[in-house]
């Protein structure tokens, strides 16, 4: 098995305070090897979203680590773990969250503006709508998109820096079928580029193809490594 | 795509808000810079005038009042209360040179004018004044007049054309040249018509003198007080007290603009603030793809500090603007009536530009960093997680 690119110990996460708690996740221990294809599911409300964001570095566990690449990523400052999210880590969301005063080219480049070092030009920025098939649509703000087009935009954002690791919430959720398809055809090619991914999802189909399953109910991991991974058929 | 360009787009995104706020500042700024200029003005005028003054030494009344002192540098009519034979007792004393002024109104064509008595040949050698065409009284009761320029150019007078003045007709005999003081805006007549015509025989309103030696100027005026009962004041104190009592106006305007300028100011706080609050879910976008908090603390800084620019900029445009035309209405008052002659492109120099427009840039980022300081603290699943 692929070294674990992302690994939690004891995972925590507590809402509330000294008189109402919520553990929204009690100790979650989960291994996620280098280049899988990996899906997290559960019910809703159960905690899934919640583990991406602690992987994802966007929140701070209450209690246990979470390592990405070795290093224990609840220690770091909030500065080293924007640095970590610009460089390591790409987001794709439910409600896709693109800058709607943008145009689809100029939300995937303003990504590339928080990368430290030598910036990547607009010329990138396009080669990233080629690859999900909207070259054409570079111009368009994204209220002049389908819901299926702009998941792709904000997929070609999340891989604006070549981040080894794509964390995905419910990426389909909002797609009609012809969309989900066509987005799902992305995610695949960017994972056979051997990139890991992680999605969250409430599709059972989209889970059958995953390489590891996770599944997530009231705050624990109660089943997880249902299928091999590829190293191991 | 770079910061700056994210804060352009950010703050041309919400147009009527954006104006709205903007004209906020610029109405502030252009309040505070239009005082401010009408105020640099008055000082300057004053201290113009008093240097065409050309006198050490002004004799008064003794009932003068501050007002009244102001009035001999901004060119108003004054009270005929100095009787004439003061002038003789003063002439009288040794290293002393003295003129008279005898000040009244008269319309030219239905605008005030002011007409000054003034003795001739003295006047001219005391003021030193060259003429810019025509001849010089050649007698000290001629009843003829000489103008100064600005009203030749004003009403449009040349030489012959009559001026009727109390009933009686004074054809031009001379224009002076232009000086740049207050005597380019008066019409002369003799000392004696003007006593004469107004009904004010042997009064004159105040005395202008100058000193041999200017390092006696104490001993002038207690020689003065001794030979006549009136009020000495040199030039130097007049000024200053003129000042003094200009400066109490301009702190009292400059605290008005600066109350202008505080509602402006919390105006860009309140559209940060609203801005901070609607951005939330754009904030933690930018957040999750790897924003650090300071960078968004800077992108709400900026779009503060571009507010002040901008409102600086067309602050400072609409303030001058503004003065260029409240001059005339402003100078209708007695007290402000200096500012006629006062063009306000006087003020209008680099230095005040550049520091008016730095100072609503300041007041602008400093208004800008508690709605910055709010944005850059939410952290990025909070912002996130907020739906609209």
């Amino acid at each position: 098995m692929n070294k674990a690119v992302v690994k939690t110990e004891n995972l925590t996460k507590t809402y509330g305070n000294s008189r109402v708690k919520t553990h929204a996740l009690k100790s979650v221990d989960m291994e996620i090897p280098n280049g899988s294809f990996s899906c997290i599911t559960g019910p809703s409300g159960h905690g899934k979203s919640t583990l991406l964001h602690l992987i994802g570095g966007l929140d701070r566990p209450t209690g246990g680590s979470v390592f990405i690449d070795g290093t224990d990523i609840s220690a770091l400052s909030d500065n080293k773990l924007a640095e970590l999210r610009a460089e390591k880590i790409g987001f794709v969301f439910q409600f896709y969250n693109l800058l709607q005063n943008l145009t689809a080219l100029e939300n995937v480049e303003t990504a590339m503006m928080f990368k430290k070092g030598p910036q990547k030009a607009r010329k990138e920025a396009k080669e990233l709508l080629e690859l999900v098939g909207l070259s054409d649509k570079a111009d368009a703000k994204p209220f002049e998109l389908s819901g299926g087009q702009q998941q792709r935009v904000s997929i070609a954002r999340a891989f604006a820096n070549d981040p080894d690791i794509l964390l995905m919430d419910e990426p389909t959720g909002n797609l009609d079928s012809e969309s989900e398809e066509e987005v799902l055809k992305r995610i695949f090619d960017i994972h056979k580029m051997g990139k890991t991914i992680v999605i969250v999802t409430h599709n059972n189909e989209l889970a059958e193809k995953a390489e590891m399953l996770f599944e997530i109910r009231d705050g624990k991991l109660c089943e997880r490594e249902r299928k091999l991974l590829n190293t191991e058929k | 795509m770079n910061i700056p360009k994210l804060v352009c787009k950010n703050l041309l995104r919400r147009k009527g808000r954006f104006i709205f706020t903007l004209l906020g500042i610029t109405i502030g700024m252009a309040s505070f810079v239009a005082l401010l200029s009408l105020g640099g003005n008055m000082r300057g005028e004053v201290t113009k005038q008093a240097g065409a003054l050309g006198a050490n030494l002004i004799i008064t009344p003794k009932n003068w009042c501050a007002y009244d002192q102001i009035s001999i540098l901004t060119g108003e009519s004054l009270p005929e209360s100095l009787q004439y034979d003061v002038l003789d007792k003063v002439s009288a004393i040794d290293g002393i040179t003295a003129v008279p002024y005898l000040t009244q109104k008269t319309a030219v064509q239905n605008n005030p004018v002011l007409v000054t008595g003034i003795l001739p040949g003295e006047m001219k050698d005391f003021k030193g004044w060259e003429l810019k065409e025509g001849d010089y009284f050649v007698s000290p009761d001629e009843r003829a007049a000489v103008i100064g320029s600005s009203i030749a150019n004003q009403f449009d007078l040349g030489l012959n054309d009559v001026l009727t003045i109390r009933g009686g007709r004074f054809p031009v005999k001379a224009i002076l040249q232009a000086t740049g003081s207050n005597d380019d805006a008066s019409v002369y007549l003799p000392v004696s018509v003007v006593q004469e015509i107004y009904d004010v025989e042997g009064y004159i309103s105040y005395i202008a003198a100058k000193v041999d030696d200017i390092t006696r100027l104490d001993s002038y005026i207690a020689a003065v007080v001794d030979v006549a009962n009136v009020a000495v004041t040199s030039d130097r104190q007049l000024l200053s007290s003129v000042l003094a009592i200009l400066g109490a106006v301009n702190t009292t305007l400059q605290l008005i603009a600066g109350v202008a300028l505080i509602a402006a100011a919390f105006g860009i706080v309140n559209t940060m603030m609203t801005a901070t609050y609607e951005r939330r879910r754009e904030i933690g976008i930018l957040r999750a793809i790897g924003a650090k908090s300071s960078a968004i603390f800077n992108i709400f800084l900026l779009e503060s500090g571009l507010y002040g620019l901008l409102g600086g900029v067309t602050g400072v445009a609409a303030g001058f603007v503004v003065s260029v035309f409240a001059a005339p209405l402003i100078a209708q008052s007695d007290f402000t009536a200096l500012l006629k002659g006062a063009a306000p492109t006087a003020s209008l120099d680099a230095s005040i530009v550049l520091r008016a427009i730095l100072f609503s840039i300041v007041i602008s980022i400093a208004s800008g960093l508690y709605p910055a300081w709010k944005a850059a603290k939410l952290t990025p699943v909070e912002a996130i997680s907020h739906y609209e």
